[in-house]
């Protein structure tokens, strides 16, 4: 045997990260030149690209051929031999899914040949597999059983005993692993890999004894470990939260848009006797892939939570009791009506509306700036971006990252606030080549597919984003690392895709505005605000922010318009989350509107929201349970959510989706749109709005970036439509564009589940044309109105201050979103509440070291704010002179140490032992 | 005459012998497949045999089923396997007695008797939850308060079964393919039509 | 730490051999496993981290080979062959002799192996994959004795130092 000393040395290309290595499947991948070529399958003649695979050109063209390793959005693997076909010259049956189609290729798919081989492997594949489908999760849409009847043997020749496993054995909190069933296909370990990038489940052992295992003590621990249940072509992985809950005949689906974080990834909800059951990924090419995050996955649970508010409820003698609605009504309507009286529309201000959906946003717009007549209206809460740069910067769209000269990650953690946008740009980083440059105050999710990532302290980030831009802008010479990331640059095209969003909590959100600022000076550079909130971005879009009315145009600029439109806007701009706050701890918020929100728990500044919420005035809560915030309220007004009410939402790229109605909620729970217009009613105004399609025509009448995404456009354009749609008209894809395969449907789930696509495609084209037209002219112009406003555009000009210099002792807090946090969809759903982690500041190992502690040892915080006392560790991910801790973790404490009129929240460490 | 000659025919049948059957006092014999009220049946363990695979549900063209499964506890199982029965309801206002759901059971849990006389005042009473249509620790269908039981019928649960194997090969007739049960045990295969025809 | 510093050194200076650190996976494996006689837990933790892959993934590569041993294992390892040749010519009497005798040796591990390819020296058997032929017995117990008492010296895969 060689000694492996004697082998020589390969010098390892110096500075190429591991991203832009070739990859280890690149032996199936073609790299011809594009062209086109002609082929023959099953005697019909068809035309493919150079590079194709076999497969999926069979498939295109209408001939299915049976698969389970192969899926469309992972790299080739010919793990489980099914789609043998015969290719006429070539030796032996070919696998399609790894075969480049090549011109003159002969293909039969159905020859007696191919019909044995597809006859064996199924025989081979069934060997080991039990037979207990009626107490398989997949049994009944199993791909196995589907293609064992449509392509395989109806006996087996295999008498002995089959091979056993213990089963299920739990892989993850999440998933449950049945060896027995495996049939060694490689989708969800690839996926894990390719996909996910966490390679946690790997193939152990060999031969029949094959199975996927993980390593003791570290679970399979992916955000996104449900995909590979949704992926599995046999009943081996199970999610816990379904298991057993139902069987696939007694699931009716709607297609909807999961409204978790921001991004709306497309899915498939399902029911059964009017519970949520399942949530499956839709294959939405401009969003999601057919991927989903755990988080957004399993978090229809809370809708069934047993601490759902079902009824109204007022506050008699200093309790909430349940009440009729009209009493309910009445008593908010007298409450708005008694502080519009004595203190005026200034007094009355309005929080949250980014849980709910654009008709909810938009009608309680209306409500508050049209009938109260108060612009104090925030749907964020002192954590994110101010509207005037979130609704005005040049858009991107997720799409542009994969054709992006280069993308810049700016400031947030995508895997844990927006984990599915994380997949999109980490596969443009990793598979596309795009340059991805990261500008945070730690390493995180991304770090490693950066093609340079540069760290700065928290305030410092506006500065940074200036360095960087002035790089970029050709500037060079100033900073070594913005110097390398504009090298990246060079010989690139197109825009630069900047994923704006707020890393840190703890600093201003000024260093963010001032980021964008500077980097908003580049002519190529487009945004991508990476909000987290569900729907925060139709809330701002459609006026649930200060200084805004729907259809991002300001109160000035808007202000004709919308008073001939709602009959009257607010005088003077309002005061955002920070400022109402700051009135109601003063005492100056006669009336306060919590609209699905938490301040208490969801607000950075936990004092300022504590003292606003104990003095503010009249307080009404349109909320579905009794948090911190809403257990104070006066009126308790419950509302429908996700799941139980049909709408639109916009997601972070500003795309206009549908999201439908899949289950009736128990009690007697109303649309939050239709609590403002009851409300409207009772202070004079008649909406005149009994639907959520006459809501979003009404949007779309007179929201000007809106112009033209009404009801019927929702209902036929398949993927969406990206605000405002005059931008964006040739992404519109309307009628029936492919032909689903109703056989695969455990295959990528197209969108168009519910579409209305019954017309033949030339009617439905035309028709689509028409509309693709109609959407070209402006706003509808009605006798007598105002000329339409123009949408408002980011100007820059906001500066940050510069932070105060930091003492050597104290570190720098970092703060945070993680995916499960103390949020009510992660504490209401029982699965994933068991995810919580607890609450652990980390600093760096040198930081560390100079405190004097140990991992793990309890350590004393302090803050200006406040002090609190939890659990330390060291880890290199964290820049020496910060400390990171989670937000709104429960038992973190952290919103006690910050304060949100501060530009940063520097920290005292001591070591309690 | 003519108006006589109706007469004749009364005449004729008072002297025939009555086929009236004097039910309830005594009881015509029930064809072998009788489809009557169901039982869910258990194994000679006393184990459930339902594992709550719903295929019952999804087969019955009444729709009067309705089945949820549920993880089996490991310290006390309910059935073998790792799924039971946690719901199983038959609503008998819509059930047709089409006996669809006996040939979709895998596991031969729900078979029809030839129990025949219950009848309800309430529709509560008309959906017979799984606590009703258990067989009992001897293996025989549970009287509830409001069927009128005359006997004779309830000795055998399993009345029906499968003529012919899984398979249905010629070649397994006769063979048993019926798992053993509570009370009654391993039931005798029936004859198929093979043999009839060479009596 | 897995490693000992001598080996850690080693293992990083393999690592830079391969244009992909994920190569040295078994290389890697051949030093833990030299080192430590088996494969332990610790060590495809720190061959993971070396080559920047998931430990799961050093696992499944090394439960592949049978020749990893991922259960503790002596630093000399007898495997005996019962095969055809071997099995007419006494290989289980000397499987069954050195069982025996080396059942509670912690530092001896026998293993009953299929065809070591030896069969014109049979019965034959490996100590460290070193061939000895035409055994008997006691023969092979001496042999075994020799490694121990240090008369022979055991190979290793990797030249590692125990």
């Amino acid at each position: 045997m060689t000694d492996v000393n004697d082998v020589p040395k390969v010098e390892r290309p110096p500075g190429v990260p591991m991203s832009q290595w070739p990859s280890a499947y690149e032996y199936v991948l073609p790299t011809g030149a594009p062209g086109t070529v002609t082929l023959t399958i099953d005697g019909r003649e068809v035309k493919a690209q150079t590079g194709d695979l076999l497969i999926k050109v069979a498939q295109d063209h209408g001939t299915y051929i049976p698969r389970f390793c192969y899926h469309e959005r992972m790299k080739p693997v010919g793990m489980c031999r099914m789609c043998l076909v015969e290719v006429e010259g070539m030796r032996g049956m070919q696998i399609s899914c790894a075969t480049v189609v090549a011109d003159g290729m002969v293909v039969h798919t159905q020859s007696d040949a191919a019909r044995q081989a597809q006859d064996g492997v199924l025989e081979l594949l069934l060997i080991n597999h039990p037979l207990d489908c009626p107490v398989c999760d997949r049994g009944g849409e199993c791909p196995l059983q589907d293609t064992t009847l449509a392509f395989g043997p109806g006996e087996s020749r295999f008498v002995e005993e089959k091979r056993h496993w213990e089963k299920p054995i739990p892989i993850s909190e999440l998933v449950l692993l049945d060896r027995e069933r495996c049939i060694q296909c490689g989708r969800c370990t690839r996926f894990a890999d390719e996909i996910a990038g966490d390679a946690l489940i790997a193939f152990g052992s060999r031969g029949a004894h094959t199975e996927v295992i993980t390593f003791p003590g570290d679970p399979f621990t992916s955000y996104f470990s449900g995909n590979t249940v949704q992926i599995c072509p046999v009943g081996a992985l199970t999610a816990t939260p379904y298991r057993f809950r139902a069987r696939p005949w007694d699931l009716s689906a709607v297609e909807t848009s999961c409204t978790t974080c921001s991004v709306h990834c497309r899915g498939a909800l399902e029911s059964s006797s009017n519970r949520l059951v399942r949530l499956l990924g839709v294959d939405s090419e401009p969003v999601n892939h057919g991927w989903l995050c755990d988080k957004g996955r399993f978090g229809y649970e809370v809708v069934h939570s047993e601490d759902r508010v079902r009824h109204p409820m007022v506050r008699k003698n200093g309790e909430l009791v349940e009440c009729s609605w009209p009493e309910a009504l009445d008593v908010a309507a007298e409450g708005l009506k008694r502080a519009l009286e004595l203190n005026g529309p200034k007094s009355v201000a309005l929080l949250g509306g980014a849980r709910g959906t654009n008709e909810d946003a938009y009608v309680w717009a209306r409500f508050a700036k049209g009938v109260v007549g108060t612009d104090n209206v925030d749907a964020q809460l002192g954590d994110g971006i101010p509207a005037e740069v979130a609704l005005g910067l040049p858009e991107a769209t997720i799409a542009d990252l994969d054709r992006a000269a280069a993308i810049v990650v700016v400031g947030l953690d995508l895997k844990e606030e927006v984990p599915v946008l994380y997949l999109r740009v980490k596969r443009a980083a990793e598979e596309l080549g795009v340059p991805l440059i990261e500008l945070a105050p730690r390493d995180q999710g991304l770090t490693r597919y950066a093609s340079t990532s540069i760290r700065s302290l928290p305030g410092e980030q506006g500065e940074t984003a200036r360095r960087l831009a002035d790089a970029l802008g050709g500037a060079r010479g100033t900073d070594a690392g913005a110097d390398a990331a504009a090298a990246l640059l060079e010989g690139r095209a197109g825009d630069i895709v900047v994923v704006l969003g707020r890393g840190d909590l703890a600093e201003s959100a000024a260093s963010t505005v001032r980021a964008a600022t500077e980097l908003a000076r580049l002519p190529q550079a487009r945004f991508i605000v990476a909000l987290r909130r569900g729907n925060v971005r139709g809330a701002m879009d459609l006026g649930l922010a200060p200084g805004f009315l729907p259809g991002r145009v300001t109160l000035d600029a808007g202000r004709e318009w919308f008073g001939h439109a709602w009959g009257s806007v607010p005088a003077t701009v309002g005061l955002d989350a920070e400022g109402i706050l700051r009135a109601a701890e003063q005492g100056r918020i006669h009336a306060l509107m919590l609209l699905g929100t938490d301040p208490h728990d969801d607000c950075p500044d936990h004092a300022l929201a504590e003292g606003a919420l104990n003095a503010a005035g009249f307080t009404i809560a349109i909320d579905a349970f009794v948090t911190d915030s809403t257990k104070r309220a006066d009126v308790f007004l419950p509302v429908t959510m996700w799941g139980e009410k049909a709408g639109s939402v916009t997601n972070l790229e500003g795309r206009v989706q549908r999201v439908g109605q899949k289950v009736s909620p128990d009690g007697t729970a109303m649309p939050d749109w239709r609590i403002a217009a009851e409300l409207a009613l009772r202070l004079g105004v008649d909406f005149d709005l009994e639907q959520p399609e006459e809501v979003q025509d009404e949007i779309a009448r007179v929201a000007p970036a809106y112009t033209g995404i009404d009801s019927t456009l929702l209902r036929r354009a398949r993927d969406g439509a990206v605000a405002p749609v005059a931008d964006h008209r040739d992404e519109l894809v309307l009628g029936p564009v492919s032909i689903p395969l109703t056989d695969a449907r455990w295959e990528p789930i197209r969108p168009g589940l519910d579409a209305v696509e019954l017309e033949d495609a030339k009617t439905a084209n035309d028709e689509a044309d028409a509309l693709r037209a109609d959407r070209l002219t402006s706003v509808a112009q009605s006798a007598g109105a105002p000329p339409a406003p123009a949408l408002h555009r980011f100007t820059g000009g906001v500066t940050d201050t510069a932070p105060p210099a930091r003492d050597a002792y104290a570190l720098r807090l970092v703060t945070g979103r993680t995916l499960y946090d103390g949020g009510i969809t992660v504490a209401a759903s029982d699965s994933l509440s068991e995810l919580v982690a607890d609450p652990v500041l980390l600093i760096s190992p040198q930081d560390r070291d100079r405190i004097g502690v140990e991992d793990g040892a309890e350590v004393r915080v302090t803050s200006a704010r406040g002090s609190l006392t939890l659990a330390v560790r060291a880890d290199a991910a964290i820049g020496t002179g910060t400390a990171y801790l989670p937000f709104n973790l429960p038992g973190s404490g952290v919103s006690d140490l910050v304060d949100l009129s501060t530009a940063v929240t520097d920290l005292r460490v001591e070591s309690l032992s | 005459m003519g108006k006589f000659s109706g007469f004749g025919i009364t005449l004729k049948q008072v002297f025939k012998k009555p086929v009236t059957t004097r039910y309830p006092k005594e009881k015509r014999p029930k064809p072998e497949r009788f489809h009557g009220r169901h039982v869910l049946n258990r194994y000679e363990d006393g184990m459930e045999k339902c594992i709550g695979c719903e295929l019952c549900a999804g087969v019955c063209p009444a729709r009067c089923i309705y089945v949820r499964g549920a993880d089996n506890p490991p310290d006390a199982p309910v059935s073998p396997g790792e799924r039971y029965g946690f719901v199983y309801e038959i609503n008998y206002l819509r059930c047709i007695h089409c006996d669809l759901c006996v040939e979709a059971c895998p596991t031969e849990a729900i078979t029809e008797t030839k129990l025949f006389e219950f009848s309800f005042a309430h529709r509560a009473d008309a959906i017979y939850t799984k606590n009703e249509l258990l067989v009992d620790d001897e293996g025989h269908a549970k009287r509830q308060p409001w069927e009128l039981w005359l006997g004779g019928e309830d000795d055998e649960t399993s009345a029906w079964m499968r003529a012919t194997s899984p398979s249905g090969a010629a070649a397994y007739e006769g063979r048993i393919v019926w798992s053993s049960e509570l009370g009654v045990g391993y039931r005798q295969p029936e004859q198929g039509q093979r043999r009839k025809k060479a009596d | 730490m897995a490693f000992s510093d001598v080996n850690l050194t080693r293992a990083r200076d393999i690592v830079a051999r391969y244009p992909r650190p994920k190569s040295a996976i078994l290389p890697l494996a051949h030093l833990a496993q030299d080192q430590d006689g088996w494969l332990t837990a610790e060590a495809m933790e720190e061959i993971a981290v070396l080559t920047g892959v998931t430990p799961a993934e050093v696992q499944g590569t090394c439960s592949f080979y049978t020749m990893f041993k991922r259960r503790p294992c002596g630093s000399l390892l007898v495997s005996v062959c019962t095969n055809v040749t071997c099995l007419v010519t006494g290989g289980p009497a000397i499987l069954r002799h050195l069982t025996e005798r080396y059942g509670d040796d912690d530092d001896v591990t026998v293993e009953e192996v299929e065809c070591l390819a030896a069969c014109g020296g049979a019965p034959a058997l490996q100590v460290n994959y070193e061939y000895h032929e035409q055994l008997t017995p006691e023969i092979a117990e001496a042999l075994v004795d020799d490694y121990k008492a240090g008369r022979r010296t055991p190979r290793t895969i990797s030249g590692a130092q125990r």
